[in-house]
Formats: structure tokens, sequence, C-alpha cells
């Protein structure tokens, strides 16, 4: 038989419909796929992680805690409360850290990318923040401001900033010149630009550098409280190291990455999906 | 309605090599007010080199660019501009991308929202007002591009081969919706095009420029009656034109 592209009826053989009846083709059960699809793999992912986590505790009892023993710590660590206290703590220190980078590079990132000057000046400063480890910085903060609240904000700020301030860098100088010409054109103000132009362009650099920052950031913060504060994640991580409870210290850094997951799912995945609705769904690897 | 007038106009550019070389020479003609004048030339004449001078993307060696009778008396003058691809912010809707350059142009607030949904109603896109750009089809952007070109009432309007970039029957329509609201807004329009149809069909005057470096050919008045109707007296006088080009050029070689 011959097959007709342009004629459903010959792909699926169902009979003509009545003259003037509109067919609406089926999707398919869509929605019970995209679900399944978006929750499998992370789920296996976690999974197999345990898996070889509990591997090596049936071989290795005496170096490792046993996978439940750890869940039931982490399950008293949230509930009396404990958790929730110490978490607010370091999850401050990163944001405040973070965001103050965050404001300082976009702003250094879009001056680097289009004034010659700028990035002549700036190139050398950051690719030297680059080469600092955060421990450096860690235990500069702590020596310059002592054991107070100045030392993870510093830290976490100058340690993440050269690397955003690349990641924008990077995203300035790929901006899409036709437009910034119809902007030029339409006598946009040079806030329309920044605001209307450049920064929706900038939006999957700024969203790379968060989600790099964040993890860099929570790294600098868990050193600084180690040994410059008297609270947080990193100080009670600290304090079960040092009484060699490998249950707690595991537990500790299981709930921080619980939290991390939460942040990046909750928050930035959220924020990301809104900001680049405007874009159609692409699908790559479509047969 | 402004009319542009462009005297002596001179415009050099450096090879890779360091070597100038000239792209337009002396270059001299006026689009009449509220009238379509159509640039016709080679390629690589520098047409789009010309309009980018107009509005200051480009600096020009020599000559002036005058604007006689603009109405907005500041610094850079309001020009709207069709570009070859529509040049729409995509993460913006269209209503958005046409209140931005309204909002360039000093448009006070309270008039924008009358005039984005004016001008996308003339070219027949008032139901997309809050659409993004990427979920419509290539001729319908261009229509967005020239409602925004439009909608800022500009002393002067520039489209540099608008429809090059879409299919023979979208751009047939474009151009009917082009010409029927130059017609009915009068307005005064610099029009580049390769398409000699095309610029029987949109112009009021024909410009022909030489090769490079550009200079006027000719200046030809379009004997066709308004309304513009498409029909074969348009490929007549394309014709005409085209003998016009082609002669010079063979006289050149």
């Amino acid at each position: 038989m011959a097959f007709d592209s342009n004629n459903p009826t010959a792909m699926t053989g169902s009979p003509a419909g009545v003259a003037g009846a509109e067919t609406i083709p089926s999707f398919g059960n869509s929605f019970g796929r995209d679900l399944l699809g978006r929750i499998l793999p992370p789920v296996l992912a976690v999974t197999s992680v345990i898996a070889i986590w509990w591997s090596l505790y049936l071989i290795y009892p005496r170096l490792l805690p046993s996978p439940m023993n750890t869940v039931n710590e982490a399950i008293r660590l949230l509930s009396d409360g404990t958790f929730l206290f110490h978490m607010y703590q370091s999850l401050r220190r990163v944001f405040v850290g973070s965001v103050v980078a965050m404001f300082f590079s976009v702003g250094v990132g879009i001056y680097m990318g289009t004034v010659l000057m700028g990035e002549r000046f700036f190139q050398p400063l950051v690719v030297l923040g680059l080469t600092i480890p955060g421990l450096m910085w860690a235990l500069i903060a702590v020596m310059l401001f002592g054991i107070n609240e100045w030392s993870p904000y510093f830290a976490v700020t100058v340690t993440i900033f050269p690397m955003l301030v690349i990641n924008i860098w990077a995203g300035v100088k790929s901006l899409d010149k036709d437009l910034m010409d119809m902007s030029h054109v339409f006598h946009f103000s040079k806030w329309m630009k920044i605001t209307q132009v450049i920064l929706p362009q900038l939006v999957p650099n700024i969203f790379a550098a968060t989600r790099y920052g964040l993890g860099l950031a929570w790294k600098v913060v868990v050193v600084v409280e180690m040994f410059g504060t008297s609270n947080g994640v990193g100080y009670q991580v600290m304090k079960s190291y040092q009484v060699f409870n490998m249950e707690g210290v595991i537990a500790w850094t299981l709930t921080f990455v619980v939290a991390m997951i939460v942040i990046e799912y909750g928050m930035i995945n959220l924020a990301e999906r809104r900001l680049t609705a405007w874009r159609p769904k692409i699908d790559v690897w479509r047969r | 309605m402004a009319e542009l007038v462009v005297e002596n106009v001179e415009k050099w550019f450096r090879r890779e090599d360091g070597q100038p070389f000239k792209v337009i020479d002396r270059l001299s003609f006026h689009a009449r007010a509220g009238s379509v004048t159509v640039l016709i030339g080679p390629s690589g004449c520098g047409k789009s080199t010309l309009l980018n001078s107009i509005v200051g993307l480009e600096r020009l060696d020599r000559g002036e660019l005058k604007f006689v009778n603009g109405g907005h008396p500041r610094q850079r003058p309001l020009i709207g501009y069709v570009f070859q691809s529509p040049r729409l912010l995509p993460w913006k809707t269209i209503g958005d991308n046409i209140r931005l350059a309204l909002k360039g142009a000093a448009v006070a607030e309270a008039e924008r929202e009358q005039r984005v949904r004016n001008y996308l109603e003339l070219v027949g896109l008032g139901e997309y007002i809050n659409q993004f750009p990427l979920y419509l089809s290539g001729g319908q952007r261009q229509r967005v591009g020239l409602a925004r070109a439009l909608a800022i009432e500009s002393d002067l309007v520039l489209m540099d081969e608008p429809f090059a970039s879409v299919d023979e029957l979208t751009a047939r329509q474009l151009r009917q919706t082009t010409r029927r609201l130059c017609e009915q807004l009068h307005r005064t329009v610099l029009f580049v095009t390769h398409n000699l149809a095309e610029a029987a069909y949109m112009s009021d005057f024909v410009v022909t420029l030489t090769r490079r470096p550009a200079t006027l050919d000719a200046y030809v008045a379009n004997p066709l009656p308004t309304p513009r109707q498409w029909g074969p007296e348009i490929y007549g006088f394309a014709a005409e034109l085209e003998t016009k080009v082609t002669l010079k050029e063979e006289t050149e070689s």
C-alpha cells in the first residue's frame, strides 16, 4: 500500500472521520512519562552511592559506619533542632558571601567584557585570585578578622569572586552584536541595555556560576567554621571528628548534602526554568 | 515628515593588511519626505554601510547627512530600522519588544500601550501581543520588526533587505503590508534591496548605485500608480531597472 504521510487514516488505519468533525490526536500519558524521566535518574544515582557505601561497610565494618546507624544519627540531629540551628548559621554565611560576590562579579564581568581598559586592569587580578586556594583565604580571613562573622563572609566572597567574574566575562564576550546594535538604533539608555539586553543574555552564565560558586562557598564556609566560629555545620563536623565519632561526621555531611540538593532543585532549578520560559524546549537527540 | 539629504558622503575601510579602501565615494542623493526611496546596487557596494552610518553604527569619513524638517530635535535623530533579521529580544514578549523601543524613543508611558496595540493591529498581529518571538514564524517576527520601526513614529524609517530571509510567498504578503502602511502613514522610508521586482513594487523613487566604491548611478522616479498592485507592470518596470544596472556594469567592465 502506498504510504501517504499527509493522510492520518493511512497511518492509523482508522476510518475517516465525519466531515466537519475535528479529530484531536492523542499525545499519550506524557505527564507520567515526564515524572518518571525526571525522578528515576537521580534516585538511581543516590541508590548506587548507598549501595557502594553498604558494600564497603560490609567489607570494612571497623572503618566505616553502617548506613543505617548514620541515617539514625541524622534523624536525631534533625528531630532535636540541632541541625536546623547550625545549618541556618552556615546557610547565612554562604548566602551573604555569595550575594556580595555575585553583585560585584556581575559589575566587574560586564565592565571587563565591554571596556578594554577594564579587561586589561582586572584580568591579571582575576587570574591571580583563581590561583589562591579557598583554604588560604579561610586562614587569612580568621587571622585578619578573628573569630567572628566577618571571617566567613570575607573568605566566601574573595574565594568565589574570581570564578564568578570569569564566567560572566566570558558571557559578555559572546553577547549578540546584532541585538546590541538594535538597542543602540532604538536609543536604549545604558540602564536599559544592561537590564534588558545584556543581563538576560548572561542568565546561563550566571546560573552556571551560581551553581559552581555555591559548591565552592560551602567548602570554604565549612573550613572557616572548623577553626574560626563556634557554631555551624563545619564546627559540628570538627566536634564529631575530635571525639572520633564517624557516624556524626558522615551524618552532618549527609544533612549538608540534602540541604544542597534542596537548594539546587527547589530554588536554582525553579528560578532558571522561570527565567528561560521564553525558550522553546529543544530535543537534541530526537529521532 | 523629514527629508534625508545625503551629501558627498565618503566611507573608507581598512583591509587586514592595513591598506585602506574606499567603499562609498562622494555619494549624494535625497530621500523625499513621505515617500519610499529604494536603494539598489551590486552586492557589497556599501548599501548596508550607508544605512549603518545613517543610524550611527558606523562613522562617515567625509560628507554630511541632513534631516530637513526633522520633528525630533535631539543629538541623534530618531530613526526606525527594519533589519534583515528581525532582531527581537527573545526573552521579551512581542508587546514588550515594541514597548522598549517606545521607551527608548521617550514616548510618554500613557501613550505606549495604545501605540503597541495600534501598530500590532496594523501588521495583523494584535492577538500575539503576549507571545514570545521564538514561538512565531519568520514572517510574523519580521512583521513585529516592522511594527516596532513604525511605532516610534520617527523622522525616517530604514529597511535593510527586510524580506530577504523569508520565503517568496511570505515576502509578497509582507511587501503588500509594508507598501500599504507606507502609503497610509506617509513615512519617509529608505529601503535597500537586491530584488528588482521588489524595488519596482515598493518604490516611489529608485536610487541605483555603482559597484564599489559606490556612487550615484541613476535616480529614477517610479511611474507606476498608487495604491500599488502586484501585476505585469511591476515586472515591466523591474526589467527597465535591470537594463539600467546591467548596461552600467557592462560599460564599466
